[in-house]
């Protein structure tokens, strides 16, 4: 197939470029960048805005090396990924081409990467949990098959170390690995992870080093998505790693200053919430087929920075780490209450009681440190929130299951208050109390 | 105006993310629609701006939104011009519908594939369901615009078949007898002053944002009955009240909302999913559906309808959802109904224009915000209301998602500004589990009625706020600075929001409370506020006896909160009141 071919580009920029007029480009369409002497592809890259007085284009491999010679090639189709089951155990870059320096992948079909919005009436109403061995998800914030969520936490935080350690449990048949702006050793700790726990044949890595491209750490998750949509399309409950998403902001608050588009906040753009929503949204767990479960990361100085916020308002909660500790107090899972009523009778009022004890012991905790918090029940509350900490915050010890969990809430309670002072009602305290 | 015979068009000159600019020749209509084929499919845009072409001097610049994804549009691209203006099928059918933005049915185009494609379609109301028709004018009468032709069943609806409001003084031609027919038939031929025929269906299509008249507008004085405690004691909402119900995420907005969808007192419950996840709205549409109606017994979901234009669906759709939820409430409002509008969130809306408006380059005001955009807010809650003329009431509650939880941001504060009443949620409320997370101290406002006298409220509050004060003394210098009787106030307070403000919402019983409820609760906190507790001393040090007072609060609250969640029979009620009178005398009382 002859394509066609022109060669005037006007202007190249950080990531972008531009012809002038309009060679017959469609919006979002793909076009390749040749080396106007060898013929040597060079880069791809996305029409981005289209005019009757210049088109723009997004530059995949980046503009290093590009000039206003570099011949330009349409290809007259969206940007698309290569899909085949082949890919599992493998690992790709943004855009699907194999960085693992293994042989190529045969792909079987190719895949819109649009994202089209599901139609809300296929989607289930979420209702399996899923089980982690962790006392803090599974007893306060119970994960669920199809929930979008993401870990929260400073830059120095072991996140990766927790998404790695509840993928590794999780009950999937396949693991999309996305990786954006990652450190070497990030990498090279999750494929060593995946590899150890015998789960490295059911994963799909796609990873974007800090230094790639930007263009390719933008288009990263919207290739590793579409692959996983072809597999939950098949049936498959599959599990979506995306760490970590405030990097991947950042690029695309740099492409849109590139753009010159006007800020809101801090310099993001004012599609921030949009934009991240299209990529959460595609979790779901779908009528006659499987299930798309994601777990972001999202690093952040401050809650109210406007990625962990606008993220906030578009996942359905958020596991909060601080300190190596996931921290009750911040973290939530608002899909929790379609599971945990049909679990062992006092697990949510447990939940509750030990929470908002939890709040009054914080408060006293405050208290002390001016050394008030001085009588008998602040003194009771400051030696359970130790415990409390110690026991239940703790996300790294041995995985134990939710009755056993719960059983160890109970004995926390025990160990610190009489049955009144915790809020729970008479018939739970007869029943568990002297257990 | 354009002329009607001819078809009127432009072609693309510019096209980025959902905003588009075209050449045209002849006319354009501000705010008028049009269709944009790409690849032979038809988009559906909206003029904006139109401005005059630097290139050309006999041609013309329309700058349009786009409410789908453009992949794969390109220069030259036909633009096709409607004439109207964005708008809303309205007539029977309506409830129990759920759409998108636009009033496609999404179970209609999920017969067309799992996923939402560009170009997609179909009609907004069943075209094949029978209604039954029963006429109410007779060939000669004389109508107008809003008049009443005839009715149909619609549920347990008398569903109002009504002159499209758009209409001037007609003449009745033709009406057909009582019979069942579906909305493409016509029902009647009027002809108007300048004798032109027009043909009535069970159905028309109104401006979305045209308001649609109230026949006798008046101050809400009816208070709904929303089964949340905090809100029908101290931050009531009347029939065709309006509220603002801000909060950080995570403090429990979309709870509260479902939990007013569940129990709130109302003919109609529309709800505007507006740029939030779908699956909450998924939830609603699937679980709620298996839930009864308060008032009827019925399915919950035949008192409601849906707009889910939700988080991943197109933006420049998300400002079209609200403008179409708040005509369908006005129209049922103007039948008499009272309308309950829950838009979920406010924000996205806002958010919405602020995208659009930077792609149109202009000006930003605070946080990038249109600077038009408490006006905009205004203007849109000024359309709920109650209406005496008709009986009915339109309902408009707002939540609001301010950007990193912080009420001073440009939506929050003009949402303050335009509603009558503001559910603040608290992080620190949310964070210590208490809901709903309505802090009744900061950010409780409302100026309508309750079903407690204003005295009763007043002092709850004063009570609330006396508590809280005291909290923060034993927070920083200690409970030992506290004398005794402070510390029972303390115990007062806490004793009211832990048993009265908070609410269980997985408790069949707790989760709604009705007034005859509420006033004996509030009989109760009224006689906890004003008696004071002779504490038997028994010798004790201060801080012992303080001790010993917690408990005995400790013990009132667990009991308390086991009534909240088992007291169902009168008898069962009534102790209420008793047990308190009983705690105030400290007599012994069974546990």
């Amino acid at each position: 197939m002859i394509r066609k071919e022109i060669s005037k580009i006007s202007e190249v920029g950080k990531a972008l470029i531009s012809v002038e007029g309009n060679p017959g480009v469609a919006l979002n369409h793909v076009v390749e960048l040749l080396n106007a002497d060898t013929n040597q592809s060079l880069s791809f890259a996305k029409a981005i805005n289209v005019n009757e007085n210049f088109t723009r284009f997004q530059v995949f491999n980046g503009t290093q090396g590009l000039s206003t010679q570099t011949k330009i090639r349409m290809h007259e189709v969206p940007l698309t990924a290569g899909f085949s089951h082949n890919m599992l155990g493998r690992s790709f870059d943004g855009v699907g081409d194999v960085a693992d320096g293994g042989p190529e992948v045969i792909f079987e079909k190719q895949v819109s990467t649009r994202l089209d919005t599901l139609n809300p009436t296929v989607r289930l109403v979420p209702k399996q949990p899923m089980w982690t061995g962790i006392p803090m998800i599974d007893v306060f914030n119970t994960l669920v098959k199809s929930q979008k969520i993401p870990i929260f936490a400073g830059p120095t935080e072991p996140y990766n170390r927790l998404l790695s350690q509840i993928a590794q449990g999780a009950q999937v048949d396949i693991i999309i690995f996305a990786g954006i702006g990652l450190k070497f050793d990030e990498y090279h700790y999750f494929k060593e992870q995946l590899s150890q726990s015998g789960n490295i044949d059911k994963t799909i890595m796609f990873t974007h080093l800090a230094g790639d491209s930007q263009i390719k750490g933008l288009m990263l998750p919207d290739v590793a998505l579409s692959v996983a949509r072809e597999f939950a399309d098949e049936g498959k409950d599959v599990l979506v790693l995306l760490t970590d998403m405030t990097n991947w902001s950042n690029i695309l608050r740099n492409v849109a200053n590139y753009q010159d588009q006007i800020p809101s906040l801090q310099g993001y753009p004012g599609s921030l919430y949009s934009e991240l929503a299209r990529r959460y949204e595609v979790a779901a767990d779908v009528e006659g087929a499987g299930s798309i479960t994601i777990i972001g990361a999202t690093t952040l100085e401050s809650l109210e920075d406007p990625v962990p916020d606008n993220t906030g308002y578009i996942t359905e909660g958020q596991f909060f780490l601080e300190k190596g500790k996931l921290k009750l107090a911040r973290s939530l899972s608002r899909l929790k209450q379609q599971v945990n009523g049909s679990t062992r009778g006092d697990h949510r009022p447990i939940m509750t009681a030990m929470s908002s004890l939890l709040a009054d012991a914080e408060k006293a905790h405050e208290a002390a440190e001016v050394g008030a918090a001085n009588d008998v029940f602040s003194k009771k509350l400051l030696r359970y929130r130790e415990d409390f900490i110690a026991n239940m915050e703790e996300p790294f010890g041995e995985p134990i299951q939710l009755e056993a969990a719960l059983d160890k809430c109970w004995d926390i309670l025990r160990r610190h208050f009489e049955p009144s002072e915790t809020g729970l009602s008479k018939k739970l305290i007869d029943e568990y109390w002297n257990k | 105006m354009g002329n009607d015979n001819k078809r009127r068009s432009a072609t693309l000159i510019s096209i980025q993310d959902s905003l588009v600019r075209a050449r045209f020749r002849d006319n354009v209509i501000m705010g008028e629609t049009a269709e944009i084929t790409v690849d032979g499919k038809l988009l559906q845009a909206e003029v904006l701006q139109i401005y005059p072409d630097p290139k050309n001097p006999d041609a013309g610049i329309v700058e349009m939104q786009v409410f789908e994804d453009l992949t794969g549009a390109q220069i030259g691209d036909l633009v096709e011009f409607k004439g109207t203006p964005l708008s809303v099928l309205l007539g029977p059918g309506l409830l129990t519908s759920i759409w998108d933005g636009l009033q496609n049915p999404l179970y209609k185009l999920g017969e067309q594939g799992a996923y939402l494609v560009p170009g997609m379609k179909a009609p907004a109301l069943d075209e094949e369901k029978l209604w039954d028709f029963t006429p109410s004018v007779k060939v000669g009468d004389e109508v107008k615009g809003g008049d009443t032709i005839g009715s149909v069943p619609e549920g347990r609806l008398d569903h109002k078949i009504l002159v499209p409001f758009s209409f001037g003084r007609c003449k009745v031609e033709r009406i057909v007898e009582k019979k069942s027919l579906n909305i493409t038939e016509v029902v009647a031929v009027v002809v108007d002053e300048q004798k032109v025929r027009h043909e009535l269906k069970l159905v028309f299509r109104q401006p979305v944002k045209s308001p649609i008249p109230f026949k006798e507008r008046i101050i809400p004085s009816k208070t709904i009955s929303t089964g949340v405690r905090v809100i029908d004691l101290l931050a009531p909402v009347g029939y065709g009240g309006t509220v603002g119900n801000p909060g950080p995420f995570g403090a429990g907005k979309t709870v509260l909302q479902h939990s007013l969808c569940k129990y709130a007192l109302a003919d109609i419950i529309i709800m505007a999913a507006c740029g939030e996840r779908a699956g909450e709205a998924v939830e609603v549409f699937k679980d709620f559906a298996e839930l009864d109606d308060p008032s009827t017994g019925e399915s919950l979901m035949n008192r409601m309808c849906i707009f889910g234009n939700t988080s991943s669906m197109p933006v420049a759709a998300r400002e079209a959802s609200v403008f179409i939820a708040l005509s369908v409430g006005e129209y049922y409002r103007y039948q008499g109904y009272n309308v309950i509008l829950l838009a979920d969130s406010t924000s996205r809306w806002a958010q919405a224009l602020r995208e659009r408006s930077g792609r149109q380059g202009d000006i930003p005001g605070p946080e990038a915000f249109p600077m038009d955009i408490p006006d905009q807010i205004k203007g849109m809650y000024q359309r709920a209301g109650a209406d005496a003329g008709t009986g009915g009431s339109l309902t408009f509650i707002g939540t609001v998602s301010p950007a990193g939880g912080n009420f001073q941001e440009p939506v929050t504060q003009a949402t303050m500004d335009a509603t009558g009443g503001f559910w603040g949620l608290s992080q620190d409320r949310a964070d210590a589990k208490k809901y709903p997370a309505i802090d009744p101290l900061a950010y409780t406002s409302s100026v309508y009625d309750s079903f407690i006298p204003w005295a009763d409220r007043q002092k709850i509050l004063q009570t609330l706020n006396e508590a809280d004060g005291i909290d923060q003394t034993i927070s920083t210098i200690g409970l030992k600075k506290v004398p005794v009787d402070k510390y029972v106030l303390y115990q007062k307070g806490q004793t009211i929001d832990f048993c009265v403000m908070q609410q269980d919402g997985f408790q069949k019983v707790d989760a709604c409370t009705r007034p005859d409820r509420l006033n004996i609760i509030n009989q109760a906190v009224q006689k906890l506020i004003d008696s004071p507790i002779a504490f038997p001393k028994n010798g004790m040090e201060d801080e012992e006896l303080k001790e010993s007072i917690k408990t005995k609060f400790d013990g009132l609250r667990q009991w308390w909160r086991d009534w909240n969640s088992n007291a169902t029979s009168e008898e069962q009620i009534a102790v209420l009141p008793e047990k308190i009178e009983q705690f105030i005398l400290q007599e012994e009382y069974a546990l």
